[in-house]
């Protein structure tokens, strides 16, 4: 069972995250959009940290995490949000989703590295 | 690098009275004119895909009809691009015969360059970029790439615009810009061999880099510009005016060319990224197409985009 997941749509950030924390110990699992990653975070109930883009094909990553909250009822689930998007709107919802954080890309593994350690602890 | 933009122009022209004439008059009006020899004029003009416009001479050919058949030759291999003539005596196609006068898009003569001057601004500085928008977009590309590519060194020509249509290298993407004061496309082009070569020194060696991998770094690229443009212009003041208006674009394969369904010039970046060790160049050239929509007027930073947490770093909530 992983125990952070990646959903990006673009493999590059995949790879460079999920590459990252690999290196560094962690258990990683990826998604390829925000339908793909709902219906990950529904079948493994290991799953203690998303990692979500926000802009992506068939399902944004906001919608995916306002469904893991409402539709599969997961209050527990860290999200951090990884995305280009800083719009203060956008991070509204994200909070009035239950996420816990936003990095604006790019990607600064070392930078948060331990809080990722922390909160798929 | 200069936050305003020049445009190069094909200078067909080989009057030594009229040459130094016109090599101020480029100067002045931020054209940077390039000459050619005539064995490798159509050579030049097939490969050279960041032009504005050509300024020819109706003595070029060294006879009328010489001259009529480089023009409509000149047209057949690049239409896009406007022909201005230069005459003897008046400003006016109206005595040139009908095919020429169909590929020619106007004439001066050297004793009035303020009606070239009028023509230049008509047929290649038509739109106006602001300085602080022409400005930004090099910045955030430049800091984009530099994350992406560490080991490299970057550069940025001047910017430029250019009207031909013609599609660099042989990979590029595609993002739609929208906001109140623009709505285009954002297009990087880039050769796939040398953005292979970079991967193939970076990546891990038991992946081999293939042609995906370009293309999802390019996207990525393409995704982190975006963004940022966004962040930096158009913010949560995305509201679109009027009616969503679309139009076909138009991709020939076998031409290397795409169409915006515009006449519009577009704004062109070139950044190069080297590899201090292979010395060997990558280039990407980066164009803007506002072919939906134009306001330079409206156009503005979002407030307090300084203040906004920096790229990378965790906003806790």
């Amino acid at each position: 069972m992983a125990r952070i997941l990646v959903v990006d749509d673009s493999s590059t950030v995949r790879d460079e995250v999920a590459g990252f924390l690999t290196k560094n110990g962690l258990d990683v699992a990826t998604a390829v959009d925000g339908k793909d990653g709902l219906a990950k975070v529904k079948a493994d109930a290991g799953l203690k940290l998303v990692v979500c883009d926000v802009n992506m094909p068939n399902m944004d990553g906001l919608t995916m995490v306002e469904k893991v909250r409402g539709e599969l009822g997961n209050k527990t689930i860290n999200v951090i949000m990884l995305t280009t998007e800083s719009s203060p709107a956008m991070k509204e919802r994200g909070k009035a989703a239950g996420i816990k954080g936003w990095i604006v890309k790019p990607f600064k593994g070392e930078a948060v590295l331990e809080t990722f350690r922390k909160l798929a602890g | 690098m200069t936050d305003k933009p020049v445009s190069k122009v094909l200078v067909l022209d080989d009057s030594p009275a009229h040459g130094e004439n016109l090599k101020r008059f480029c100067e002045e009006n931020d054209l940077v004119g390039l000459k050619v020899r005539k064995n490798r004029l159509f050579s030049v003009l097939r490969s050279n895909i960041d032009l504005g416009a050509i300024l020819y001479a109706d003595d070029y050919g060294g006879s009328a009809a010489a001259n009529a058949e480089i023009a409509l030759k000149i047209h057949a291999v690049r239409p896009e691009l406007p022909i201005i003539i230069r005459r003897q005596t008046a400003a006016t196609l109206d005595d040139l015969p009908d095919g020429m006068r169909r590929v020619l898009c106007a004439a001066y003569v050297s004793s009035d360059m303020a009606a070239l001057q009028k023509l230049i601004g008509e047929y290649i500085f038509s739109l106006e970029y602001p300085n602080a928008l022409v400005r930004g977009i090099a910045e955030i590309t430049e800091t984009v790439l530099a994350g992406q590519f560490k080991r490299l060194a970057l550069s940025c020509d001047t910017p430029y615009i250019v009207r031909d249509r013609i599609i660099f290298g042989e990979v590029f993407s595609l993002i739609p810009l929208e906001s109140a004061w623009c709505r285009g496309y954002m297009m990087l082009q880039t050769e796939e061999e040398a953005i292979l070569d970079l991967l193939g020194g970076d990546g891990p060696a038991d992946t081999g880099a293939d042609f995906r991998r370009v293309n999802s770094l390019l996207g990525e690229i393409t995704n982190l510009i975006w963004g940022a443009f966004r962040n930096r212009y158009v913010g949560d003041g995305a509201a679109l005016s009027g009616s969503q208006v679309q139009v076909p674009l138009v991709v020939n394969h076998k031409h290397k060319y795409i169409s915006f369904g515009t006449e519009n010039p577009q704004l062109c970046f070139l950044y190069t990224l080297c590899d201090e060790g292979s010395g060997r160049p990558v280039k990407l050239y980066q164009r803007f197409v506002f072919n939906l929509s134009w306001s330079p007027e409206d156009f503005k930073e979002v407030e307090g985009v300084d203040a906004m947490v920096e790229s990378g770093e965790l906003e806790l909530f």
